[in-house]
């Protein structure tokens, strides 16, 4: 193989390699910020009804309430309705606190953007560190070297990047979890 | 006598709403911010339930499990993940470390009493 065909197959394992990077970890991102806006929409939905419902149930009451408070009597239905808040109002608080849940799995969701994105900038910094060491006067042994150091130096950064960024959230919707017993 | 949760998570929010829940159910709960502050606690004071996250700093749910095994007290003690993981790679880990069962989040307040329950009555 001819030096020039050398040099270029190693500029072109160094391009290709840093679009295949850069693309890999940008449809990651992109992924996870999409399931973060699912988990915040579905979060909100979810908390403001049962947040309204909470609301009504009481106001709903409140007559009966105010009537009680003003030593009246009350019928046998408004004390059926008014035994049966506590229940109603328990189950809204639970459902809230199901959905309230979004912040821990969105903030994983966003811990892992935030290190894949760090990632990416060392990742060009390395290139650029590489790129200063190129002089405009170099013969093209001495690219072909540096070439072949920064994809190894690329490669193995990616590696580790890779590897402190599993995926812990699957999660799509904020419907309550399997549970299992061993 | 009520019947005392170690609750171990990273996520303050998180904490409050399983120590709402739990309390609300009549247990006591003492929180951990992770597994070593959780390893702390459960040497300090012998617990009914160990109930933990997987992903912390400083400790894992599952090298948390691994040592409170270790550890006499905690050999027969209810322990249950309770962790966004859902693989079965990771409940098969935990299994071998030690678990008792596996929950993944969100938790329903309703369904996660229900368990407690039946772990510890």
């Amino acid at each position: 193989m001819t030096r020039k065909k050398i040099l270029g197959s190693h500029v072109k394992r160094l391009m290709s390699g840093v679009a295949d990077h850069g693309r890999q970890h940008l449809t990651e991102v992109e992924t996870d910020l999409i399931q973060t806006g699912l988990l915040l929409e579905e979060a909100i939905e979810k908390l403001s009804f049962n947040f309204m419902a909470i609301h009504k149930a009481v106001e709903a009451e409140q007559a009966t309430i105010t009537q009680l408070l003003a030593g009246g009597e009350i019928s046998e239905e408004q004390r059926t309705q008014l035994a049966a808040l506590q229940g109603q109002v328990g189950g809204y608080v639970n459902a809230a606190i199901t959905s309230l849940q979004f912040q821990d799995m969105t903030s994983q969701l966003l811990d892992r953007t935030l290190k894949r994105v760090t990632g990416l900038r060392e990742f060009l910094s390395t290139m650029s560190a590489h790129g200063a060491e190129m002089l405009p006067d170099s013969d093209n042994e001495e690219i072909v070297d540096l070439l072949g150091k920064v994809s190894m130096a690329l490669a193995v950064q990616s590696l580790e990047l890779r590897s402190v960024l599993r995926k812990a959230v699957s999660q799509q919707h904020l419907e309550s979890g399997d549970i299992e017993l061993f | 006598m009520a019947k005392t949760i170690l609750a171990v998570d990273d996520s303050s929010s998180l904490r409050q709403m399983v120590a709402f829940s739990l309390k609300a159910a009549g247990y006591q709960v003492v929180e951990a911010v992770d597994g070593q502050d959780g390893l702390d606690k459960a040497k300090q004071q012998t617990v009914d339930l160990v109930l933990t996250d997987q992903n912390m700093p400083r400790m894992d749910g599952l090298q948390l499990i691994k040592l409170l095994r270790e550890l006499p007290a905690y050999q027969k003690t209810p322990i249950l993940m309770l962790t966004t993981e859902s693989s079965d790679e990771m409940k098969s880990k935990g299994r071998a470390a030690g678990a008792n069962g596996w929950l993944v989040k969100p938790f329903d307040p309703q369904r996660l009493i229900e368990v407690v329950k039946k772990v510890i009555g």
